[in-house]
């Protein structure tokens, strides 16, 4: 699996099998007894909860203690206040992801320059740079992802059919680059296809947006979500409606996994390996606290899942068996 | 005009355009003097040497009413606005004013030969977003020219504030001015506004509607390095930028100023004859330091002793990936694959030699490493700086600093952002528009405007560019 996409500063992607902490280095970690403080956007998604178990499960090898987990709701806000009052309790590092692009940069930047070290996941804010800012930021193949959402949809879309990308109104690296793949993917493979962009500020506002959408476009023959909590709220506006087309996204959250299990609106997921994710940022976290450099733009790439290989996908991403309802026969 | 200003430091030259004041469009008339003022006060506030009323009066020597009145004519032109209160000395506390970033944006962009890169820069060169793709050099200029419009239109689209398009920044590699397909020429440098001669800037000028300035990627990183150290207050306004990719450039900041060579290409330092090459360059010249210590060259090598069994490590990396990339090398190297530590010492050797010869003659205080290559790791980079040590004056090296970029590829959009906004802020040009509060006004940048108008209206060239 290649690496599609670039970082923050347009770094080529180190792959996250790079990071490798000798035997000796662990034995280092551990008498060191580092402390962590872990600040997500969402604590309530299921990618951050396998992320978060990825990030616990590796502190414990190297001896290091998770002292606290932030959950931001989403809130630039909170985010800023959080970070704040972490960096004045002093732990020896912090994971972040930020809910935010410039918004939040200056909140970052505070906690390194108080001398915690920071490890971002999926987005480095605008105006951050590695190095003095933070460590490495730890991210999913955006690009690459945006690219299976497009490929995994477009055998659905009839010729000069008309696609519409449920694209988040914010300034969010990650979701940015996502649709940025999709559409350059449309347009060099599929330039018959006619995008339109359905922005949503936030989830509780996306059903109400979504189907002055669908009134004013009867012709919409399919659809790609930024991320799988989105594509859930848009496939129930559909269902609602009786109106049935074809839906790609990325992430292999519980819910998109069974509705791409039973087929009707989910035909394929960009799946990003939460757990890896997690655990690739507690190494490198522990790799800069024993006064190495990781590299700066850590990167692991997607993996394609259809109906086929969901089964397989789930065990691969979530780390444990997968629901029955997800184990379909596979010549279906 | 009453109060004739008795001293005004940096007195603005007449603007170059012709046209008088009052055929700009929508603003009243205003005299000359009227004009000087404000970009005197303007630039004032704009460079951060004054942040009050008062100070104002006693930087520019103008009198007490007529700072006043250019200070409310900038507000109410959008390009100051009121801050905090100061700190009072005697009496009441002054309020302070500040240049509005946001009164405009620059779109930005870089276009190598491996990557574009694309921002959105407020006025004080400060980026809003970024976003950088790899490009595939085989389908060639015009796709990556195709590419820049998509992604330029995409942030438009997706920042609104986007649509206070003020001016274009673009750099480039001097490599690709002289590409005809490309459609960047030298000419397009040293006529800071785009010309008939350049189709690229044409047609950013048409689609776009603002001016465009193209300049030398590596330029444009030695300002983004420069400004954003100056920022975070390590300022050295003696500074080498180096660039080590592909390409081996370099940029040079001497007392604070970008050194841009007669032709606008300094730096071009890869092209600097080594002894240990006798290949021919693409330059047409024997043993230049890109082939052999250029990123390509250095993968090229790592290929062959992959195949032909040197380095078992990189054998395996190829035989896994089926291809070899820098970082693989890097990372071999740290791992201890000899063939790999013994080539990143050696090519950082040969670097090290030409900027040794650099440091000797310009005497910079900074030595920034940049670029892919500098991201391999410490082997690379302790050869470049032993090299350096070793063959320079211990006069030169007493406190220079030599080290590496934090900033990656966002130094070239920063530059482009600064080099721009300066360039729209220039005291001749500033005073072209500032009555009217945005540089689009300008009846150089209308002219350009309305040329390229009229040349888009005559039968389509050859090749033509699709609908827009
Ligand atoms: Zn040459």
């Amino acid at each position: 699996m290649s690496i599609a996409g670039l970082g923050p500063h347009g770094e080529r992607g180190a792959p996250f099998e790079q990071l490798d902490i000798s035997e000796a280095d662990a034995e280092r970690a551990r008498l060191a007894c580092f402390r962590l403080c872990v600040v997500l956007h969402t604590t309530t998604s299921d990618w951050a909860k396998q992320a978060l178990k990825g990030i616990a499960a590796t502190l414990d090898v190297y001896g290091a203690s998770l002292d606290e987990v932030v959950d931001c709701g989403f809130q630039i806000d909170t985010q800023i206040r959080a970070l704040g009052r972490l960096t004045d309790s002093a732990p020896d590092a912090i994971i972040s992801i930020p809910v935010g692009g410039s918004a939040v940069a200056d909140a970052h930047r505070r906690v390194s320059r108080a001398g915690v070290k920071l490890a971002l996941l999926d987005n480095g804010p605008t105006g951050l740079l590695p190095g003095s800012d933070y460590v490495s930021v730890i991210s999913a193949d955006n690009f690459g992802l945006g690219t299976i959402g497009a490929r995994l949809l477009s055998p659905y879309i009839p010729p000069a059919g008309r696609v519409g990308i449920l694209s988040y109104q914010a300034d969010f690296f990650a979701t940015n680059e996502r649709e940025i793949a999709f559409r350059k993917w449309m347009g060099s493979e599929r330039p018959d296809i006619r995008l339109s962009a359905i922005k949503f500020p936030d989830l509780g506002s996306l059903a109400a947006i979504f189907t002055a959408f669908l009134d004013a476009n009867p012709d919409l023959a399919g659809l790609f979500a930024v991320w799988d909590l989105p594509a859930m709220e848009a496939v129930k506006v559909l269902a609602a409606r009786g109106q049935c087309l074809p839906v790609t996204t990325v992430d292999l959250g519980n819910q998109a996994a069974l509705a791409l299990a039973a087929g009707d609106f989910i035909k394929g997921i960009a799946a990003q390996r939460a757990y890896d994710q997690g655990v690739a940022v507690a190494k490198a976290t522990i790799t800069s606290l024993l006064g190495r450099d990781p590299p700066s733009w850590i990167v692991l790439p997607g993996l394609a899942t259809q109906k086929a290989n969901v089964a397989e996908a789930y065990q691969r991403i979530w780390h444990e068996a997968p629901p029955a309802a997800l184990c379909v026969p596979k010549a279906v | 005009m009453s109060s004739k200003p008795k001293v005004i430091r940096q007195m603005p030259k007449t603007p170059e355009g012709r046209e008088a004041p009052s055929t700009h469009a929508g603003q009243g008339r205003r005299g000359d003097s009227e004009r000087y003022s404000l970009v005197a006060v303007m630039e004032l506030i704009r460079s951060g040497r004054a942040d009050t009323r008062l100070e104002i009066e006693r930087l520019s020597g103008l009198g007490r009413a007529v700072v006043t009145d250019r200070l409310t004519a900038l507000i109410d032109l959008g390009l100051v606005e009121e801050g905090e209160l100061g700190p009072a000395i005697g009496g009441r506390a002054p309020r302070r004013v500040k240049f509005r970033a946001d009164a405009g944006r620059i779109l930005v962009a870089t276009l190598d030969s491996t990557t574009i890169g694309v921002g959105l820069a407020d006025l004080a060169g400060r980026l809003r977003v970024e976003h950088y793709e790899a490009i595939d050099a085989a389908q060639g200029p015009a796709a990556s020219l195709k590419r820049l419009d998509t992604l330029f239109d995409w942030m438009l689209d997706q920042y609104p504030e986007a649509r206070d398009v003020w001016a274009i920044g673009l750099g480039t590699p001097v490599s690709l001015f002289n590409l005809d397909a490309s459609g960047l020429n030298l000419d397009a440098l040293d006529s800071a506004i785009a010309t008939d001669k350049a189709p690229l800037t044409e047609n950013l000028v048409a689609r776009y509607r603002a001016p465009v300035w193209v300049r030398s990627l590596v330029q444009l990183m030695t300002i983004g390095e420069f400004g954003v150290r100056n920022e975070a207050g390590m300022s050295n306004r003696d500074f080498l930028y180096v660039d080590l990719g592909d390409e081996i450039t370099a940029g040079l900041m001497s007392d604070g100023r970008l050194h841009r060579g007669a032709h606008g290409i300094a730096g071009q330092i890869g092209h600097i004859a080594t002894d240990s090459s006798r290949e021919v360059c693409r330059c047409g010249n024997i043993g230049c330091l890109e082939l052999v210590a250029g990123a390509g060259a250095i993968v090229g090598e790592a290929l062959q002793a992959a195949q032909d069994g040197r380095s078992r490590y990189l054998a395996e990396v190829l035989a896994a990936n089926g291809q070899l990339a820098l970082a693989d090398i890097g990372f071999s190297a740290r791992l201890g694959d000899p063939y790999c530590a013994e080539l990143l010492s050696r090519c950082g050797q040969l670097i090290g030699k030409v900027l040794a010869g650099l440091a000797n003659a310009l005497n910079p205080a900074v030595i920034v490493l940049g670029g892919e290559l500098a991201r391999t790791g410490d082997i690379l980079l302790a050869a470049i700086r032993e090299t350096i040590y070793r063959h320079t004056a211990p006069v030169v090296t007493r406190d220079l600093q030599i080290i590496r970029s934090q900033m990656g590829r966002s130094a070239g959009l920063i530059g482009a952002g600064l080099l721009t906004v300066d360039a729209l802020f220039a005291s001749d040009r500033l005073g072209g528009w500032i009555t009217t509060g945005t540089p689009l006004q300008h009846p150089d940048v209308q002219a350009l405007l309305a040329r390229v108008t009229q040349s888009r209206r005559m039968p389509p060239p050859p090749d033509p560019s699709p609908d827009r």
